[in-house]
């Protein structure tokens, strides 16, 4: 049987965005104009917000799991009727996930930030495109951010 | 004359210098003078990014905040999802949530002031609000003859609409009219306000949104899909050619070019676009020159 956490909602990083939740009441106005629910079979955001309602954290907690398949368009908090917000729960489940190292490896390319400034690796032909246009040179080094930015506590699944 | 700071993020300096090349002409265009910041890092993508790690999403946001702070000048983007990062992030943090007192702590210890007196505008809100029709028109010397342009806005700088303040978060117009400002002719097109898809990682979802949209697009028969984003520009685009691949021969379509608000611009304005590498892109974008500039 399913394991329920009665305290999961509460749990969510974004509190006062999450609490939201509990005002919902499952009319589905949030996947009529869903573009990732638009594609079955898996995506639903009313789906997404009940099974935190019942606290139902295994099933969005695990390394597959259906939130990376938004498209945080935020179509869904513009059209709930009830100021629920299931993009900021999809983004609080989000955070969950990579704080346990459940992070997707496509989700990492965003953490070459930390070593470099930037998510995109500077290289020789960079330079070269920008000289043809006449642009300005792009200074190469990073490390600027680092001192803000830290490290992630726990390990992410693409350090393992 | 006031100055701004040219926030490029990572994405338009490394991968698409046209779009850099394109803006900065255009801004001579108009008068607007723009700095470059050498101490800017990237913005730290909204979609997945802000997902992974809110409370570093903050700290890299509000540093770049700061970083123009301390020059007391304003920002200028080029892309919705810089857009929103830096203006969500500005937003959230001052909600009082832990992460926003997290990084504030950091920020603070680093020598880094972000009294949210920097203020961060996509550049096209920028033409739209301060430039103004009158300007943007006259900057225009060149004559496009019957250029027919789908407009895409994009999510992320309209939504969420109570932080982004812009337009109508579903019936937009302020890229319409800019469109219009700069020769073209907007067209109206099946689910002009649907999102690109690109933020998705499970690629077949994605792939198919944007599949909805192109589809939609080369039924309203235009000469090119104008956007404001980065990642809507990539799924387009480069997505073209996937999609392209992906299809049976006889099923695969024109491609029809992807370019950028400022390209647009600045091929009006009468700049010389041999020299603005223009056909950078996957999709090139021969055609369409020849068809519109007399
Ligand atoms: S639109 Fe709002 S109230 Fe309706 S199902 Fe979605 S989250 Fe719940
Ligand atoms: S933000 Fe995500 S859940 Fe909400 S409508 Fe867009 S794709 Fe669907």
């Amino acid at each position: 049987m399913a394991k329920v956490n009665l305290d999961f909602a509460k749990g969510l990083p974004r509190v006062e965005e999450a609490e939201t939740v509990i005002a919902c009441f499952q009319c589905s106005a949030c996947v009529a104009e869903c573009p990732a629910a638009a594609h079955p079979p898996r995506f639903n955001p009313r789906d997404i917000v009940l099974k935190v309602l019942l606290g139902l954290e295994e099933e969005l907690l695990r390394k597959d799991s259906v939130v990376w398949d938004c498209a945080t368009c935020y179509t869904c908090m513009e059209r709930c009727p009830q100021g629920v917000r299931p993009i900021e729960v999809i983004t609080a489940l989000k955070n969950l996930l990579a704080a346990r190292g459940m992070l997707p490896p496509e989700a990492a390319a965003a953490e070459n930030i930390r070593r470099t400034d930037r998510v995109i690796v500077h290289s020789e032909a960079v330079d070269r495109h920008r000289k043809e246009l006449g642009l300005p040179h792009l200074s190469a080094e990073g490390k600027r951010i680092e001192e803000v930015m830290g490290c992630r506590n726990t390990p992410s699944s693409w350090d393992a | 004359m006031q100055e701004y700071a040219l926030f490029l993020g990572c994405m338009i300096p490394m991968k698409l210098p046209q779009i850099d090349a394109a803006a900065r002409a255009a801004f001579t265009g108009l008068g607007v003078k723009v700095e470059d910041v050498e101490d800017f890092s990237c913005c730290l993508e909204p979609w997945n990014f802000k997902g992974t790690d809110l409370a570093a999403w903050l700290k890299v946001a509000g540093r770049n905040l700061a970083v123009a702070e301390a020059r007391g000048i304003d920002i200028l983007t080029l892309c919705n999802g810089c857009s929103a990062t830096l203006i969500e992030a500005a937003h959230l943090m001052r909600d009082g949530r832990a992460e926003a007192e997290e990084a504030r702590k950091v920020l603070s210890k680093a020598g880094y002031k972000d009294d949210n007196k920097a203020k961060a505008s996509h550049a096209v809100t920028f033409l739209s609000r301060e430039v103004g029709k009158e300007k943007v028109e006259k900057s225009c010397k060149r004559r496009l003859s019957g250029l027919k342009v789908a407009v895409h806005y994009g999510c992320h700088l309209l939504r969420p609409s109570d932080v982004m303040e812009l337009d109508d978060p579903f019936q937009p117009s302020f890229l319409d009219e800019l469109v219009r400002e700069a020769g073209a002719e907007p067209v109206e097109c099946r689910g002009t306000m649907s999102c690109c898809g690109s933020a998705v990682l499970e690629r077949g979802v994605s792939q198919a949104i944007a599949e909805e949209k192109l589809k939609a697009v080369e039924e309203a028969e235009v000469h090119c899909v104008v956007v404001i984003c980065l990642a809507c520009l990539g799924q387009f685009d480069l997505g073209q050619v996937e999609l392209g691949r992906k299809a049976k021969k006889e099923a695969r379509r024109k491609p029809i070019p992807v370019i950028h608000y400022f390209q647009l611009l600045v091929m009006t304005q009468g700049a010389e676009v041999k020299k603005l590498g223009f056909n950078r892109y996957k999709v090139k974008v021969d055609d369409l020159l020849k068809a519109v500039v007399a």
